[in-house]
């Protein structure tokens, strides 16, 4: 079941809690609409549901106008951020419930529900918890009756608010791969919302990355990381250093590294931050860079991050930079030490977040290697978290 | 000062452990004395009161009181009262689930108005609700030449008496019923929505579930005060003996005939009503422990 959403705005008083959002979700597409608290994801979560109405625009259900659909008749089964388990009925009655309210000549037989619950149960791996109340269940089992009740009436998109939110980070991260096979295997569409950008990364086929009731930009989860088309997308997704474009005798610098070839810094105004993932950062010997100081080496597993005092920078932002811990193992960073920090790749922005009407932001190949410092800036990077 | 020594068990007080330990002792003294003035408060304006009601009502002994109370007119006031109760009481039920209803799960203009009027018998004094119930259906009232040509009789009649207690009994559920339904939120109602459920399966599945135990304890409030209320029913009953007292009206009046053991004897009844009732809203105390969590039926321990 394909979804499109047509200049569909929302407001909450004075707030625009959606505005104006186009958007074209095929069916059998796995999609994360991601951002901050209060950008609007639930809302337009609930809008597709038909928990919400908007003001103005359409919502397009397999080509038909839905808008005014309610929920019942949209084939859509939601997942609440706290589960909405009805504590007062057991998990096999929670499972059921969507088949014991069908209208009677649509409801299936008692033992039909029956059959039909278990396998749901065994398909989320409680076959054993049907006498089960919700109370006595965990976090990630009562998620799991929730998938499980939602899926009982055969919806063609699932729609989950928050789904891992309330989990601890193991379970959360079974959960994430499990509801990834499920929607392998069950061929539906689902639309989830999170703010965690890892859990996007992680699970979704397509990315909306949201800011204040608009999309930012829309794409494969590679697309979204390697290629932000606004500071703000790249803010959110991941850790970034931020570093003041200097022009000095008309040459831009980002610290003492000549930037000024870089396309980007010609279509905006004159005050503009390089943004630069931990990752994209190379730490090498005193001579060759940046000069700076590890003030800081946390080993967490497979990487190592370094906190970096670099020349001219206040103490108090230092660069943070990641390692793998082959290098870190081999080069034996330690705090104190005299590094050259080097930029392997960076992306201009405006400082101005609303001086973004761009379009030719894309990553280009750098320019100018001043002082054979910076390493070229490649298009497909390093993709990962 | 520093060093502490030790003097039997205890160390001599620092200025740190005097700072620790001062508004603790303080603490402990002003916990004994509010329980005792919470205690010595009901004891005398709560107990009290009741121990005399029953102790008058056998003053002059069994057979008095049994006479007293199975006198026709006591009786008649006794059916009156429940009667009146049992009209009153599921009218307010069905009028406080839909107000409540109303009030949480949508978003409307004028619902803090809304809140505020359901309080509105509350703050206005009964007797002053009975008047207006008199204004308005009385003879001179607005509605008065219309119901004389008609012959209804609201005022001075069984109609008067369930409107007043009606509206003095109005907010007692709704009251009861917002916080929980405002606490629980509209997930639940929003995923049996989704579940293909229509408005009165997700009443009657869902929400109804949820709420009954803050339901009855609304109910029961409302009950003991339906038969209970007097001021608004005074004004509008017109005291015909037999035919419109309640219990309240009918002690009065036997207290006002010198009457002390039969008033007693009606209102150690009414008493007893209430003291049930009460016990009921206990009862149903002690029992919502488990109950929360809705691990009522059997499984219910099997978990723990």
């Amino acid at each position: 079941m394909s979804i499109t959403l047509r200049g569909v705005s929302k407001q909450f008083g004075a707030f625009a809690a959606v505005d104006d959002i186009d958007l074209d979700i095929p069916s059998g597409a796995l999609l994360a609409l991601l951002g901050p608290s209060g950008c609007g994801k639930t809302t337009l979560l609930r809008i597709i549901a038909g928990l919400e109405t908007p003001e103005r625009g359409q919502v397009f259900i397999d080509g038909r106008d839905a808008t005014l659909w309610p929920i019942r008749d949209r084939k859509v089964g939601f997942v609440f951020q706290n589960y909405a388990l009805f504590r007062h009925m057991s998990v096999f009655e929670n499972v059921a419930f969507g088949l014991k309210v069908k209208a009677r000549r649509e409801r299936p037989a008692a033992a039909d529900i029956r059959k039909k619950v278990q396998s749901l149960l065994d398909l989320v791996q409680l076959e054993w918890a049907g006498d089960r109340y919700p109370s006595q269940l965990s976090g990630g089992q009562k998620q799991r009756v929730a998938l499980a009740r939602a899926l009982a009436v055969d919806p063609e998109v699932l729609l989950l608010d928050e789904p891992f939110g309330a989990l601890d980070a193991q379970v959360r991260h079974e959960l994430r791969r499990w509801l990834r096979r499920l929607h392998t295997e069950l061929k539906f569409t689902s639309i989830f919302v999170t703010h965690d950008q890892q859990e996007a990364i992680e699970v979704a086929d397509t990315i909306v990355v949201l800011n204040r009731g608009r999309i930012e930009q829309t794409g494969v989860p590679g697309e979204v990381y390697d290629l932000p088309q606004s500071a703000y997308v790249h803010r959110f997704l991941g850790q970034v250093n931020e570093l003041r474009v200097q022009w000095r005798d008309g040459r831009a610098h980002l610290g003492p590294i000549d930037i000024t070839g870089d396309p980007a810094l010609n279509s905006y105004g004159s005050e503009r931050i390089a943004l630069i993932r931990p990752h994209e950062i190379d730490i090498g010997g005193e001579a060759a860079g940046w000069p700076a100081v590890v003030r800081d080496v946390r080993v967490i597993g497979p990487i190592v991050r370094l906190e970096l005092c670099a020349d001219g920078r206040p103490a108090n932002e230092p660069l943070e930079a990641e390692v793998s811990r082959e290098r870190f193992d081999a080069e034996r960073f330690h705090i104190g030490q005299k590094v050259g920090v080097r930029f392997r790749r960076w992306q201009v922005y405006p400082a101005d977040p609303a001086e973004h009407a761009f379009g030719a932001t894309r990553v280009a190949e750098p320019v100018a290697v001043a002082n054979g410092l910076v390493a070229p800036r490649t298009a497909s990077g390093t993709s990962g978290g | 000062m520093e060093a502490p020594a030790l003097i039997g068990d205890y160390d001599v007080p620092t200025a740190r452990s005097l700072r620790e330990r001062g508004p603790r002792q303080e603490i402990r003294w002003g916990r004994f004395l509010l329980i005792a003035v919470a205690l010595a408060f009901v004891a005398a304006f709560l107990l009290l009161p009741l121990l005399v009601v029953f102790t008058q009502a056998f003053a002059k002994g069994a057979g008095a009181y049994l006479a007293a109370v199975s006198d026709p007119t006591a009786w008649a006031a006794i059916k009156l009262t429940l009667m009146v109760a049992a009209i009153a009481v599921p009218m307010n039920l069905v009028f406080g689930v839909v107000a409540a209803w109303t009030i949480t799960k949508f978003q409307f203009r004028g619902k803090s108005a809304l809140i505020t009027l359901i309080d509105l018998p509350f703050a206005v004094s009964p007797v002053i609700a009975g008047l207006t119930f008199i204004l308005l259906f009385g003879a001179r009232g607005w509605f008065g030449v219309y119901l004389q040509a008609h012959d209804v009789r609201v005022v001075f009649a069984v109609p008067g008496i369930v409107l007043a207690t009606l509206f003095v009994t109005f907010p007692f559920v709704a009251r009861e019923l917002i916080p929980v339904m405002q606490a629980q939120g509209k997930d639940d109602e929003e995923t049996a929505l989704s579940l293909g459920a229509n408005g009165w399966q997700v009443f009657w599945h869902v929400t109804l579930p949820n709420i009954r135990w803050g339901l009855l304890y609304g109910v029961l409030l409302c009950n003991a005060r339906a038969m209970g209320e007097f001021g608004a029913v005074s004004v509008v009953s017109g005291h015909i003996r037999g035919l419109t007292n309640t219990m309240p009206l009918h002690v009065e009046i036997l207290y006002n005939e010198y009457n002390y053991a039969a008033a007693f004897a009606v209102a150690s009844l009414l008493a007893l009503l209430a003291l049930l009732t009460l016990a009921g809203k206990s009862l149903m105390e002690w029992r919502q422990p488990e109950l929360k969590h809705g691990t009522r039926r059997k499984g219910a321990r099997t978990g723990k």
